[in-house]
């Protein structure tokens, strides 16, 4: 437990710290480390591009020698990708930007609205974040089923929408709690309604949250598995992780195909949050850690 | 102002505000809690239009009769313990680390967080895979560094199976925490470093006394975090053993699903759901109560 985190930032400190020998151990653990962390990637990578006889005498972690594309237009046909992709697609992107604007136009509310019952209804909201939905998947299913939406796509968008907006009003709620009056009282003394400020003000400054949370929620939607599962039995309307898991169970032993089949669930998130990583770290620290 | 008066009575805008996420939150996440608690009191088997109340039978079997429910009960909790140890205590190393001006820290950062967005089913493929007693990549290295007297049967293995997937579970989560942190160590004040540092502090008694207590806030979020993101484990156990080798993997989370979407019996799944939902609100209740008591001090 000797890591530790501080640095000087005067001259002598800068030249010392060159030196300092616990820097230069502290980043070899560190490497190594990473290495350790990014190998199961670099091998799925591999795998994925290597034909079955070469994946049988090479080592693992031998680049390939001939790049084979036909794991994945293979692994494209036989898993029935075309369209647990597309289904996938519909629903991030449907589910994403709507729960976005629901959490949002809540949290503005709860944060810079005096209502009697606020304090409760935030507090009736942050139970949600707390509370696992796989917990409930029987009950989930029987009211989905009740509505007559299994297998459709407000099916599984509406629970995934009730899920994602607890935590998404805690974060946005903190942050709007932290905007100072000045920015809102003016317009709305001249008479501009809540809608408007919500609108014109708290939206434009808080994009470096939402695309924090876009990232998030993002991910989240694109990787749901156990709520699918019971919502969606039709094969035609599965989603990509669903459609894995069938393939798991049907190829396992084709581990070229198998491993194309992991690296195409998992590109689309991969892209997304390369994409707005940037916003990543900044949001969150605006919004939930700083305490 | 062209207005109606209801628009512009602010009760009625916040109203219409909150009003989307309000229904659709009540609906979907809500009232499923609720109907798990009354289904626990019945028996049912999905499909019949009676659902016939049998009082605390279900409890009463789960209990008494159930001895899936008692290894489940105990794989929940020994995971949960080793959920909140391990991915936090890496994490918080990782970021501390991360933290200093070190070549490729970025990259380095992006590569500890990579695993955190695959989704925990293609994680559990993954390492399915490189578990394969066979062809798997740990025996293979096992193989060729000639240590074959460790090889093993990673998730077929009764005694190991749990710790087999928590592994993947680990290479999976640490980057959450250490993101987390990160987050929570740009809010430490440098001033109070640099202070401590030139009154002769070394890195230990610094972090022991400046850094850790600045921390506090994210520490608690981290550990309430993993705790509640570990009773939900259910892609990762699925995928990996299906709660097998007999049942020796099984989590209260998946038992649920199992009892009521495979075994058809309502009533006893959702017992078991709410004594998880249980034990999940003796965890959050009391955070809940600090963080509130925390920002009405700060008001």
């Amino acid at each position: 437990m000797t890591v530790m985190t501080t640095h000087l930032e005067s001259e002598t400190a800068e030249i010392k710290r060159r030196r300092d020998p616990f820097l230069i151990i502290l980043w070899l653990v560190l490497v190594v480390f990473a290495l350790l962390w990014v190998a199961p990637i670099v091998l799925i990578a591999f795998t994925a591009l290597k034909s079955n006889a070469e994946i049988m005498a090479t080592n693992a972690f031998t680049p390939p020698e001939t790049v084979a594309w036909s794991n994945f237009s293979g692994a494209w046909e036989r898993g029935n990708f075309a369209t647990t992709f597309q289904n996938s697609v519909i629903i991030t992107v449907i589910k994403v930007p709507l729960g976005l604007m629901f959490s949002a136009m809540a949290a503005y509310a709860l944060a810079r609205i005096k209502l009697r019952f606020g304090k409760l209804l935030l507090l009736f909201f942050l139970f949600g974040a707390m509370i696992p939905f796989q917990v409930m998947l029987a009950p989930i299913f029987t009211l989905v089923n009740g509505f007559g939406l299994i297998d459709t796509y407000p099916g599984v968008i509406l629970p995934y929408l009730a899920f994602g907006v607890p935590y998404q009003v805690f974060i946005l709620h903190g942050f709007f709690k932290a905007v100072p009056k000045e920015l809102s009282e003016a317009a709305l003394i001249d008479g501009a309604s809540h809608l408007t400020v919500f609108r014109r003000i708290f939206l434009p400054i808080s994009l470096p949250v939402l695309a924090a949370l876009l990232i998030l929620d993002f991910v989240s939607t694109w990787n749901e598995f156990a709520m699918a599962l019971v919502l969606l039995q039709d094969r035609n309307m599965w989603t990509l992780p669903l459609g894995l898991m069938s393939f798991q169970g049907q190829f396992s032993t084709d581990y070229g195909q198998l491993n194309a089949a992991i690296a195409m669930t998992v590109f689309p998130a991969v892209v997304v949050y390369m994409i707005f990583q940037r916003y990543f770290v900044s949001g969150l620290t605006s919004g939930a850690v700083k305490g | 102002m062209l207005k109606s008066k209801a628009m512009q009575s602010p009760r009625t805008q916040a109203l219409m505000l909150i009003g989307p996420a309000f229904a659709v939150y009540a609906t979907f996440a809500i009232w499923p809690m609720i109907e798990v608690v009354i289904l626990s009191f019945q028996h049912w088997n999905g499909l019949d239009p009676q659902r016939e109340w049998v009082g605390l039978e279900n409890y009463r079997y789960i209990l008494t009769s159930d001895t899936v429910f008692w290894v489940a009960l105990r794989n929940t909790i020994n995971w949960t313990i080793l959920a909140v140890i391990f991915p936090p205590m890496i994490g918080l190393l990782l970021a501390l680390g991360l933290n200093e001006q070190l070549f490729g820290r970025v990259p380095m950062r992006a590569i500890y967080y990579l695993p955190v967005i695959i989704a925990p089913i293609a994680v559990a493929t993954m390492w399915r895979w490189m578990y394969d007693p066979f062809f798997g990549l740990f025996n293979q290295v096992l193989t060729s560094l000639s240590l074959q007297a460790w090889i093993k049967d990673w998730l077929g293995d009764r005694e190991i199976a749990l710790y087999s997937m928590f592994v993947a579970y680990t290479w999976q989560y640490v980057g959450f925490s250490m993101v987390l942190f990160l987050a929570g160590l740009q809010g430490v004040d440098r001033s109070l470093v640099e202070a401590a540092r030139i009154d002769g502090a070394n890195r230990w008694q610094v972090f022991r006394h400046v850094t850790l207590p600045a921390l506090r806030v994210t520490l608690a979020i981290v550990l309430v975090l993993s705790t509640i993101s570990s009773l939900k484990a259910f892609d990762i156990v699925y995928g990996m053993t299906g709660g097998g080798p007999a049942q020796s993997t099984q989590m209260l989370a998946l038992w649920a699903f199992m009892q009521s979407m495979q075994i058809f019996d309502f009533g006893r799944g959702s017992a078991i759901s709410v004594i998880l939902l249980l034990v999940t609100l003796t965890i959050v209740v009391p955070y809940l109560r600090w963080s509130q008591r925390d920002e009405g001090a700060a008001e």
